[in-house]
């Protein structure tokens, strides 16, 4: 590792963990003033469980989305290509219908949703890609630009049935928040999903590395391309649902953490995924203590209101520099 | 080490882009492909490479095929130059050299010896995006000279297409080094003269179909050469007695 390299991480960790610790401190009291204080041990966990969440889901969406532009060929892929965020929308959209017209409450009901929902998609993505060689990525983003299409205007509908009150709490979640309360254990769990996900494409590094040449030199240097497709799309919606499950559809993070590990890194892409989970980390913590310092009178922003706001431009300003240039 | 294709045809759809085409070739030679446009030279090289599977017909490489090796296992076997080389992120051009060790396992002193071969060494850390066709092309040949295994397959469309006088002298000279080392070499070159200066054996293609095959002195003539490519060529000697093809 080059002595650039070690600056950058060092870097990188300082940042994240400053952010980290801004989470944990910042406190607006009941008049809107804000001040950098220990919590008291009751509720601590309260900002450490959306600090947790912010990590893993913003690592699992970076790591997720610098899969998905090696698989796609596309810089401009991130896991919402897939039509997962869409397909998942529309179970939890469904999952409340239900419990509303039933008059129940399902356990566990918009997690099941979302995990339904973002399979179904998934799996007709996948199955509508394939071609003789496997997985074709041109037709894929298509395929998936067309299921997300397909959702939405099943969510819609479903949104036109349901009565007003409904309504809200369902855009709430399509707004992608991170939660205040989960179990330990499932953010662990979660947790060490995205570690293994992340070691396995950082340890698949050299075939990503050498899956960015055209398909002939890539098969001719000794890559099974029609493999590591499939494994790169196993990973990388693994991924994005895990970020999914615990903060609905955040955007963007998946976009940009790897285009800001390349620029900041210049590097293989085993380090390129490590890096990757690293900045979408960062960024959703950063922009999770964004969020704290905004008040609007009505309440917090959402997190995902901000990573569409922020991440809309920087988006912008990528496809100016032009593509493959970053 | 011997080449032989049998019976070999490739159809797009409705389009043949080969048509039964027989031929062999030994190692330590240099095959020449030459055709006008769509004649199906590329898809030739795709088949012999192992990267395209034809419609009917076999390619043998030691009586084996190819095809059903696992990539990594070919890898060992068969260097493949594409037209153009792609490469998508942000690669210097020694990092596109090294990925020809991908199968085999680095060497970063056959990685500085490929990028010397071809004149690069000095500017290998160019970003990919920034280089020149002429230096993506050199940087190509460096990635398979770096992968190559002497007495393997080193296959190559056009590699000569975007060189200037000076490297096309180099790139010639190390095709040449590599088949005294036991490869076969075979390569699609447009250029005419250049090829007969390469060949060590010429196959010839129009339409889809192997018109001329053999070695290189016999086959290329100017009759032959003039009818396939629709154009009056004949030869003329300059002064050190040298013959050179010239359309008059």
């Amino acid at each position: 590792m080059r002595s650039k390299h070690i600056f950058v991480w060092i870097v990188l960790l300082v940042v994240l963990g400053a952010c980290c610790i801004t989470r944990l401190m910042l406190t607006r009291s009941t008049s809107g003033e804000l001040s950098l204080a220990w919590p008291e041990t009751t509720y601590i966990d309260y900002r450490l469980v959306p600090m947790l969440a912010a990590i893993i889901v913003g690592g699992a969406l970076g790591v997720s989305g610098m899969g998905l532009q090696v698989l796609l060929r596309n810089p401009l892929a991130s896991p919402w290509i897939l039509g997962l965020s869409s397909g998942a929308g529309l179970g939890v959209m469904a999952s409340m219908m239900i419990a509303h017209q039933r008059g129940i409450g399902i356990p566990e009901g918009e997690t099941i949703g979302a995990v339904v929902g973002a399979l179904v998609a998934l799996v007709a993505v996948y199955l509508l890609s394939r071609g003789r060689g496997g997985l074709d990525p041109v037709t894929m983003v298509l395929v998936g630009v067309v299921v997300s299409v397909i959702c939405g205007a099943g969510i819609m509908v479903l949104q036109h049935l349901v009565p007003m009150g409904l309504r809200g709490s369902f855009t709430t979640w399509l707004m992608g928040s991170l939660p205040e309360t989960m179990s330990y254990t499932r953010l662990g769990i979660l947790g060490g999903v995205v570690a293994a996900g992340t070691l396995l494409l950082a340890w698949w590094g050299p075939s990503l590395d050498a899956a960015c040449l055209s398909d002939d030199e890539a098969t001719s240097v000794g890559v099974h391309l029609p493999s590591l497709r499939f494994r790169l799309f196993c990973v990388s919606s693994v991924l994005a649902a895990v970020g999914v499950i615990i903060a609905g559809p955040i955007a963007f993070v998946g976009l940009i953490a790897p285009h800001g590990a390349r620029l900041l890194l210049h590097s293989n892409h085993r380090m390129l995924v490590v890096g990757s989970a690293v900045v979408g980390a960062m960024l959703l913590v950063g922009a999770d203590d964004v969020r704290q310092l905004v008040d609007l009178g009505t309440g917090r922003l959402p997190v995902g209101i901000l990573t569409s706001g922020l991440g809309g431009f920087v988006f912008l300003l990528l496809l100016l520099r032009g593509r493959g240039k970053v | 080490m011997r080449l032989h294709i049998s019976s070999l045809c490739v159809r797009y759809g409705k389009l043949t882009a080969l048509r039964d085409v027989t031929a062999s070739a030994d190692g330590g030679k240099i095959v020449c492909v030459l055709g006008p446009n769509a004649s199906g030279k590329s898809t030739l090289l795709r088949c012999i490479a192992g990267l395209q599977s034809p419609s009917s017909g076999k390619v043998l490489f030691d009586g084996s095929s190819l095809l059903r090796l696992h990539p990594r296992e070919r890898a060992s076997k068969v260097a493949w130059v594409p037209r153009s080389s792609e490469v998508g992120g942000r690669f210097t051009l020694r990092h596109v050299v090294e990925l020809g060790r991908y199968a085999i396992g680095p060497s970063p002193a056959r990685v500085d010896d490929a990028l010397a071969t071809v004149d690069l060494l000095d500017r290998a850390d160019t970003i990919w995006h920034e280089a020149s066709a002429g230096m993506k092309q050199r940087a190509s040949i460096a990635r398979v000279l770096a992968q190559r295994t002497p007495g393997g397959l080193l296959v190559l469309d056009e590699p000569t297409s975007a060189l200037d006088l000076r490297h096309i002298r180099i790139v010639s000279d190390v095709l040449r080094k590599c088949a005294l080392e036991g490869d076969l070499v075979i390569a699609a070159i447009h250029d005419v003269a250049l090829a007969i200066n390469l060949a060590d054996t010429a196959f010839v293609l129009r339409n889809g179909d192997l018109v001329l095959a053999g070695q290189s002195s016999a086959v290329l003539s100017p009759s032959s050469l003039g009818d396939v490519f629709g154009v009056d060529l004949a030869w003329a000697t300059d002064d050190g007695g040298k013959r050179h093809l010239v359309s008059p």
